[in-house]
């Protein structure tokens, strides 16, 4: 291996090992528990926080979020990697963002979040890495056989910037709280470390997250595609870290029982839930916080698909799609959790969505272009 | 001479890799390097006598030299 490989590798190692503490310490400092950061309980609860959904327990605007967006967009800026463009197939990745919240939101949780979850025990997120992996590797089908979205154009910098001065607006509005934003005042939404506090680990991450390409997604697909392995490291080093952070601070509990740390065991459903987030990631290029990270970096067609992804969000929760997390009443009764048969109905429809936007994105293209 | 290309997808990529290899240059395909782009997608790393005129310009990116210091020179590009 070259030198620079292995100081790229080195880099890489370290950036997921800072990202695993400080998402075991945003824990420790009031996030719900393994939510030091997950992309789509975060956008789902800044949708509910704009009343794009009314479940009350999952409304604030995660300043994470935001900070993931700008310290990607500040350090393109600084690194002269700032580059506007788009117009590769935006509706198809906003449909794709949109399941691929559908099935992170059956699991309870990002493949980001799966890692964290996996690192304090929960062996239900082991049996959803399965699935993501299997969705991972049905993606790479498509993509051996030519799946393309078509090219992306460069756009004017208003197209490149716009979606981080949406973020600085909802900065302005988590800081100055207006009556007509949503709170949480129980449940996971109500639970947060402060806004200083997110938005500085938001800030970190997003530009570690910028310098590293650290994608969860790309990390199982260079593996298999090429056998490299340096993002693969990282999703290790974040592992590692959090495995250790969980330990250190008494939260790790082995077992597929999570009572009261938002999680189920409908075991199918977390194996499809994140086999649909892994195949729909895959044909988008990146998952959930890469597209926060690529559209920090002026990127409108990520823009999109995280709109997506926000609409995808209330749409669970309005329908009652999302996973409920098992929970014990005050009797000392146990609720198991799962998800509901409209969840069910709603991630067979996403693998079928995401099987046709795979199938006409490769092989009718391939024949139309033949034709032609 | 080395090269790398890299691409808008990665069946762009995936093409471009048979075109050189069918004109007898040895070529492999990897992720991008970071040195070279933020993206992570699919590039075409090549070794040949001369600069290969792409079949489907628009599925390039862009074609870089590799230099004797190992710093890239663009020798094509659709980025503007």
């Amino acid at each position: 291996m070259q030198s620079k490989d292995k100081k790229e590798l080195l880099v890489i190692a370290i950036c997921g090992l800072i990202t695993g503490a400080i998402a075991i310490a945003l824990v420790a400092l009031g996030n719900p528990a393994n939510m030091g950061f997950c992309i789509a309980c975060f956008l789902r609860d800044t949708a509910g926080a704009l009343k794009l959904h009314s479940a009350g327990v999952v409304q604030y605007i995660r300043p994470e979020i935001i900070g993931l967006v700008l310290g990607s967009f500040a350090c393109a800026i600084i690194t002269k990697e700032f580059a506007p463009k788009g117009g590769s197939a935006p509706l198809t990745r906003f449909i794709l963002g949109f399941f691929v919240m559908i099935g992170c939101l059956a699991f309870l949780g990002c493949p980001f979040r799966m890692i964290l979850r996996l690192a304090a025990g929960d062996l239900n997120a082991l049996v959803a890495l399965v699935g993501f992996v299997c969705g991972i590797l049905t993606g790479i089908f498509f993509l051996k056989r030519g799946f393309s979205l078509g090219r992306s154009y460069k756009q004017p910098v208003t197209e490149g910037i716009s979606f981080s001065v949406i973020q600085v607006i909802l900065l302005i509005l988590v800081i100055a709280a207006p009556a007509f934003i949503a709170f949480s005042e129980s449940g996971p939404g109500s639970k947060h470390a402060a806004i200083i506090i997110s938005l500085i680990a938001g800030l970190a991450v997003g530009c570690m997250a910028q310098r590293t390409r650290l994608c969860m997604v790309g990390a199982t697909r260079d593996l298999v595609l090429f056998g490299e392995k340096k993002l693969f490291v990282g999703f290790v080093a974040i592992f590692i870290a959090a495995l250790i952070g969980n330990i250190v601070t008494s939260r790790f509990t082995l077992g597929f029982e999570q009572i009261g740390k938002v999680a189920h065991s409908d075991h199918v459903w977390n194996f499809l839930g994140l086999y649909l987030a892994g195949f729909g990631c895959v044909l988008l290029g990146g998952c959930p916080l890469r597209q926060l990270i690529l559209a920090g970096e002026g990127n409108a067609d990520s823009a999109i698909t995280v709109l997506g992804l926000v609409i995808g969000a209330a749409f669970s929760h309005n329908f009652g799609l999302a996973g409920a997390a098992a929970s014990k009443a005050e009797d000392g009764t146990i609720n198991p959790g799962g998800v509901s048969t409209n969840g069910r109905i709603a991630v067979i429809i996403g693998i079928v969505v995401v099987l046709i936007i795979a199938v006409l994105n490769t092989f009718v293209k391939k024949n139309a272009k033949k034709e032609a | 001479m080395d090269f790398i290309a890299t691409f808008y997808s990665h069946f762009g990529a995936m093409r471009f890799k048979k075109e050189v290899e069918k004109n007898g240059a040895s070529a492999v395909l990897k992720p991008v390097p970071r040195a070279l782009s933020s993206s992570c997608g699919t590039c075409c790393a090549f070794t040949a006598p001369e600069l290969p005129t792409p079949s489907h310009p628009d599925e390039v990116e862009q074609i870089v030299e590799i230099t004797e210091d190992g710093s890239y020179k663009t020798v094509f590009s659709t980025l503007e």
